[in-house]
């Protein structure tokens, strides 16, 4: 159960809560058997013509019983189901602040998106653990054992007889619910999946499909798929069904053999008939009490896998984590020279190197654009500068400092970094502009909006999850904003132009380029005209570093780069108007 | 088109009749099998206690009613089953209806931006269908059966409780659909907000490298405490409605079934004019009574919900159906409308085989084009193409470059002329035949299209050339067509060279890669129509050489559309469509435009700016 662990500790934490859930749950279970009881042995007295003052009390306790189960079951619901919604936020925190420390390494896939929706719904799945895992087996062995001890009272036989059904409630039911489970397990997961990639590719695809002519051999395959998955998930709920089934015929059984019991009791003057209605009733209540025991294996099969994957997830990455060495070591407030020997890479997914023999020196205080096709390699290069990920082979330096021997806060902190999907947070512009160890006066941060052509937006302006309420070019210039702000002298600009029209562009980038002076730029652009003023221009196609030099060299040595400027030249509308 | 108002649902019912008979059987089985039950639970406990019986005298009272027990945990069982067949028959035949829409729809279906939607339509949609089947009608056909069975057996043995029973019944359901539409009006108004919630943890994941860039996952960690804490407030908000609502119907049942009961002691004590059996026998019905009525309140929610699902994928359908360019001829239409009279009307078009009264035969090749006062609109975005009035004449083997500003429409006109997309009225003729009359299949086998995001799909490297085709092709064709499509270099580094898997789950390939897969694919094809949608993102330049190369080649003596983004192109173009939001406004060859079309000339001269330095 070391999976569990992290669960465990969020439950100890919402103990008041739980604890309500379950005594609630306990007392509307006890009420609940205490109300057939009742009403069972009320209609046995009446066969002995009781005074009426009997009848009346006890039909008042049948109708004081049924309230209190009706409110008991009311608490049972009210916390059990707050418990599960904090125990999801519990869960939710513990698991982000353990992803906080793993997250470059986490990630060193190309579909990182995949992961981190996994682990949403993995954590997600997790949040029901309590509510039908943990929670029904504590609330049946309450109540039986109660029950049993009430039934004791009358006859040991009897309960001994409640004891043997709810050990077969409790193991025989799950076990025959279980039989074929674990073969297809995930199958329906796995299917759900596989026919969601299958449209999904269908609908991207379908133009070439239809001019191809293959639109219904497509067709066909997917409604195969179709059907699987139909059936799949009726394999599932057939299974839950059996359960189901499976135990109310336990019910029906147990409550049969209470009356052949009883009347061999009574046959046998140990036990009197008024109390035979009264007990059939009771072992007939007690486990409808029992029946989420039927679908709890289902689920704790779901949540266990779910545990296991999220932390196979955080021990994989664990692993992964470089150590460091003993003697960290920093590097000065000046402007950061920046250099590559030999450096490989290659993401964990990919067929081919990413980047292959990547060797560069930037001085301090150079300017560089490094541009090329996309998915040439430009990113990765930006990645492993930030420790983002980690090079297969060679070395990165800088100011000659090895990049493993400086600590990822410490490079972040050296940084402006500018990503190419970079992200904001709920709050306010204000919040996005600030980071943990910047203060900015109110005008301060004015007034870089203001050099960003962010005039329009105001610091108390809300911003909304992921940033949804700002347009590409607004994301980038506050991206932009945010980077001038950092107050690193090494700046890293992944592409951040690429969505704002030519003159705003213009405007921006001067802004940046004065703010940067004396500093370290590297910037990826996505255009070759306006870099006339670069220090250097390197140029990367498939992970190599095809031509490197001044604008003037490139262009007088009329090979790549030259090239590519001629067809940016014949492009009709690459600039926005 | 009218039929289809009968909805979606209604057919699919009309699938499941027999179920719903087997249903109704089952149920009145286990109608008797419930109150067989009571009465001989009942009839046992009579004679043990009140007549103390022994034993042996009541053994069959006591074998039968282990076999009515038996008998009724199956017939659950039974129902359970037959509602899980008719929902995977439901959900089978929802999914291969939108399949089949989806697939023979036309592009702005497609190509609607949306996919994730109709993804979520055609998975999530038709799963949360399934309830309408599996529990909704099993427990509405139990509902509407066995308690009117179980009220007969009490109006039998006892009036009153009949009568009891019968005035408090109808609040059960009542109440609870009243509860029901409350707190769904309720969780609606919030769902917004609870999306919202639940959306942080995965946003702050995703975020998590920049949050950490900038030194803000503390406070990141404090945002997502937050914001769960917000969504349990808001949910318990709505569950406790739901939960107090519940606590009040379980206190009228309680009630109802305490006003029985009292009524029975008084008759049973007071009037004695009741056996203990007929007592004991109504007090076990009256909880499963009201127990069934309660299924119904509960199964009526899931119903609702499911129903709104089923109008969803209704809508898609709807959307799907029809609206592709190569419509059918009339005697088509009947034999299929006579083939489907209980299929429904959702597709209209048939398999190839149907098109045999079409044209097949496009005449001379390449063939010339015209087009006359097209009209195109897309209802969800409002954008709308016109072509104006003149009739626009492309001759045999003349090239055309479409070119305007982003979203002007450019690629519409393209998907028009190709018969991808239908125009809303104007003409679209072939060889001066109308393109819609024409044969799709035999249309489609002439027209090549590059587009600019080539589809790869999950296959061999060499599937992947050979769809091009669309006949039988030796191996040499494919290396001749991917050589000249400059694919050698990297077949030779795949290390099953032709065979190796490429697309989703296999090898990645860089966007350069596919646009030459493309050419590969029209290099085996040779069409005598190719449309082309020329790249305006940075290719690498073994590619765009080789692109120049090979279209040059490919357009040799044939008929050719490009949406253009080079000059060189549009210069060498023997007319070019001036478009400009959504207007064709202009046509003619590139001096003709760059002395009459200022806007031409001023986008022609706009490109030789640019910079920020």
């Amino acid at each position: 159960m070391k999976e569990l662990a992290i669960f465990t500790k969020a439950m100890i934490r919402e103990r008041r809560d739980i604890l309500l859930s379950i005594l609630g749950g306990f007392a509307a279970g006890l009420a609940g058997v205490g109300l057939f009881a009742a009403s069972g042995y009320l209609i046995a007295q009446t066969v002995f013509a009781p005074p009426l003052y009997t009848l009346i009390m006890l039909t008042s306790l049948v109708k004081i019983l049924g309230l209190v189960r009706a409110a008991s079951r009311y608490g049972e619901r009210l916390f059990s189901h707050r418990a599960t919604f904090s125990l999801l936020g519990r869960l939710r925190t513990a698991f982000f602040s353990k992803l906080v420390p793993l997250t470059p390494g986490i990630l060193n896939r190309t579909r990182s998106g995949e992961l981190l929706a996994r682990i949403v719904g993995d954590v997600e799945s997790l949040q029901f653990y309590f509510l039908r895992v943990a929670y029904p087996p504590v609330m049946v062995v309450m109540v039986f054992l109660a029950t049993m001890l009430f039934t004791a009272a009358f006859s040991i036989w009897a309960a001994l007889l409640l004891l043997a059904g709810m050990l077969m409630a409790a193991f025989g039911v799950p076990a025959l619910v279980m039989i074929g489970q674990r073969r297809v397990h995930g199958a329906v997961k796995r299917k759900r999946a596989a026919f969601s990639t299958d449209v999904t590719e269908m609908l991207f695809g379908f133009r070439d499909l239809k001019l191809y002519g293959r639109l219904n051999q497509r067709e066909e395959e997917l409604q195969q798929v179709s059907a699987d998955l139909a059936a799949s998930q009726r394999d599932d709920a057939l299974r839950l069904l059996r359960g189901q089934a499976l135990h109310t015929f336990l019910t029906f059984i147990i409550s049969w053999g209470m009356l052949v019991l009883g009347a061999y009791l009574i046959v046998n003057g140990s036990l009197s008939g008024v109390f035979l209605a009264m007990l059939v009733m009771v072992s007939n209540t007690v486990f409808e009490e029992a029946a989420p025991m039927a679908t709890l294996p289902a689920y704790k099969q779901d949540s266990e896998y779910a545990a296991k994957r999220l932390t196979d997830t955080v021990l994989s990455a664990e692993k992964q984590q470089p150590e460091l060495p003993a003697n960290r070591r920093s590097i000065d407030d000046e402007a950061v020279s920046v250099s590559f020997d030999e450096v490989c890479f290659q993401y964990d997914d990919e067929w081919r190197p990413a980047l292959q023999d990547i060797s560069l020196h930037l001085p301090a205080g150079s300017k560089t654009a490094i541009v090329g096709p996309s998915g040439s390699g430009k990113t990765s290069l930006f990645e492993l500068l930030l420790k983002l990920r980690k090079p297969n082979r060679g070395e990165i330096r800088l100011n000659d400092i090895p990049l493993q021997e400086l600590e990822e806060e410490h490079v972040w902190s050296k940084c402006n970094t500018v990503l190419q999907h970079g992200h904001f947070f709920r709050g306010t512009i204000r919040d996005n502009l600030l980071t943990e160890q910047t203060c900015f006066e109110d005008e301060e941060l004015s007034f870089v909006l203001d050099q960003v052509q962010l005039k329009d937006k105001k610091l108390n302006d809300h911003v909304l999850e992921k940033g949804e309420n700002l347009s590409d070019g607004e994301k980038q210039r506050l991206a932009l904003a945010r980077a001038v702000l950092h107050g690193g002298r090494l700046w890293l600009l992944d592409e951040p132009t690429s969505s704002l029209d030519y003159i705003t562009e213009r405007k921006v980038l001067r802004y940046v380029l004065d703010q940067a002076a004396g500093d370290t730029l590297l910037l990826i652009s996505h255009r070759l005209a306006g870099l006339e003023h670069m220090d250097r221009i390197i140029v990367i196609e498939q992970g190599r570093i095809v031509e490197s030099g001044t604008y003037e060299e490139l262009v007088a040595l009329k090979g790549y780069f030259y090239e590519l400027k001629e067809i940016e030249l014949q492009m009709f509308e690459a600039s926005n108007k | 088109m009218k039929r289809r108002k009968a909805g979606l649902l209604s057919m699919l019912m009309s699938r499941q009749r027999k179920s719903l008979v087997l249903l109704a059987v089952i149920s009145l089985a286990l109608g008797a099998a419930i109150t067989g039950q009571a009465a001989l639970l009942a009839k046992a406990v009579q004679r043990i206690f009140v007549e103390g019986a022994s034993l042996s005298s009541v053994t069959t009272v006591v074998l039968g009613l282990l076999s009515v027990m038996a008998s009724r945990s199956l017939l659950v069982y039974g129902n359970g089953m037959i509602g899980l067949n008719m929902a995977a028959a439901a959900k089978t035949e929802m999914r291969s209806r939108l399949l089949r829409g989806l697939t023979r729809s036309s592009m702005p279906v497609s190509l609607g931006g949306q996919t994730g939607g109709k993804v979520s339509v055609a998975l999530d949609a038709v799963d949360e269908a399934e309830h309408y089947f599996s529990q909704y009608l099993p427990r509405m056909m139990e509902a509407s059966v066995i308690p009117l069975l179980v009220l007969g057996v009490v109006f039998y043995q006892h009036m009153n409780s009949g009568l009891i029973m019968l005035v408090t019944a109808p609040f059960i359901p009542l109440f609870m659909i009243l509860v029901g539409l409350s707190t769904r009006k309720k969780s609606e108004e919030k769902f917004d907000q609870l999306a919202a919630f639940s959306g942080t943890f995965l946003d702050s994941l995703q975020g998590l490298v920049t949050l950490k860039l900038f030194g803000r996952s503390r406070q990141q960690e404090k945002e997502i405490e937050r914001s769960s804490l917000a969504y349990r407030d808001a949910t318990m908000g709505i569950l406790r409605i739901a939960f107090i609502n519940t606590f009040a119907l379980e206190s009228i049942v309680m009630l109802s079934i305490g006003i029985v009961a009292l009524e029975l002691a008084l008759q049973l004590v007071v009037f004695k004019t009741l056996s203990f059996y007929t007592a004991f026998l109504i007090l076990l019905l009256v909880p499963e009574f009201y127990n069934l009525l309660k299924n119904t309140g509960t199964a009526f929610h899931g119903g609702r919900t499911s129903m709104g699902a089923i109008r969803t994928v209704e809508e898609l359908l709807e959307n799907t159906a029809g609206a592709g360019t190569f419509s059918i001829t009339p005697s088509d239409q009947d034999s299929s409308e006579r083939r489907s009279e209980d299929q429904d009307t959702v597709d209209k078009s048939r398999p190839k085989g149907e098109y045999e009264s079409k044209t097949s035969d496009l005449g001379p090749l390449p063939p010339s084009m015209e087009l006359e006062n097209l009209r195109f609109r897309y209802e969800q975005s409002g954008f709308e193409l016109h072509t104006g009035t003149a009739g626009i004449k492309i001759k045999p083997g003349q090239h055309v470059a479409i070119v305007g500003a982003s979203g002007s429409g450019k690629t519409t006109l393209l998907h028009l002329l190709s018969g991808l997309l239908k125009p809303d009225s104007g003409t679209i003729t072939v060889n001066g035949r109308e393109l819609g009359e024409l044969d799709e299949a035999a249309w489609f086998r002439h027209v090549g299209y590059i587009t600019q995001h080539p589809y790869i799909f999950a296959g061999t490297f060499a599937d992947n050339i050979v769809i091009g085709a669309g006949h039988y092709v030796s191996k040499e064709d494919i290396i001749k067509a991917a050589e000249a499509a400059g694919l050698g270099g990297l077949t030779e580094e795949l290390e099953q060279s032709y065979d190796t898997v490429v697309g989703e789950g296999g090898r990645g390939l860089s966007g350069g890669e596919k646009q030459r897969l493309a050419l590969a694919r029209a290099f085996l094809k040779r069409p005598a129509v190719l449309l082309f949608d020329e790249p305006t993102v940075g290719l690498d330049l073994h590619t765009e050489r080789i692109l120049q190369r090979s279209i040059t080649e490919l357009s040799r003596g044939v008929t050719m559309i490009t949406v253009a983004h080079r000059l060189y192109t549009i210069r060498q173009a023997d007319i070019i469509f001036f478009m400009e939001k959504g207007v064709l406004v202009d046509t003619g060859t590139h001096e003709e435009l760059l002395d009459r079309l200022p806007q031409y000339a001023e986008m022609v001269d706009v490109q030789r700016k640019g910079g920020w330095s």
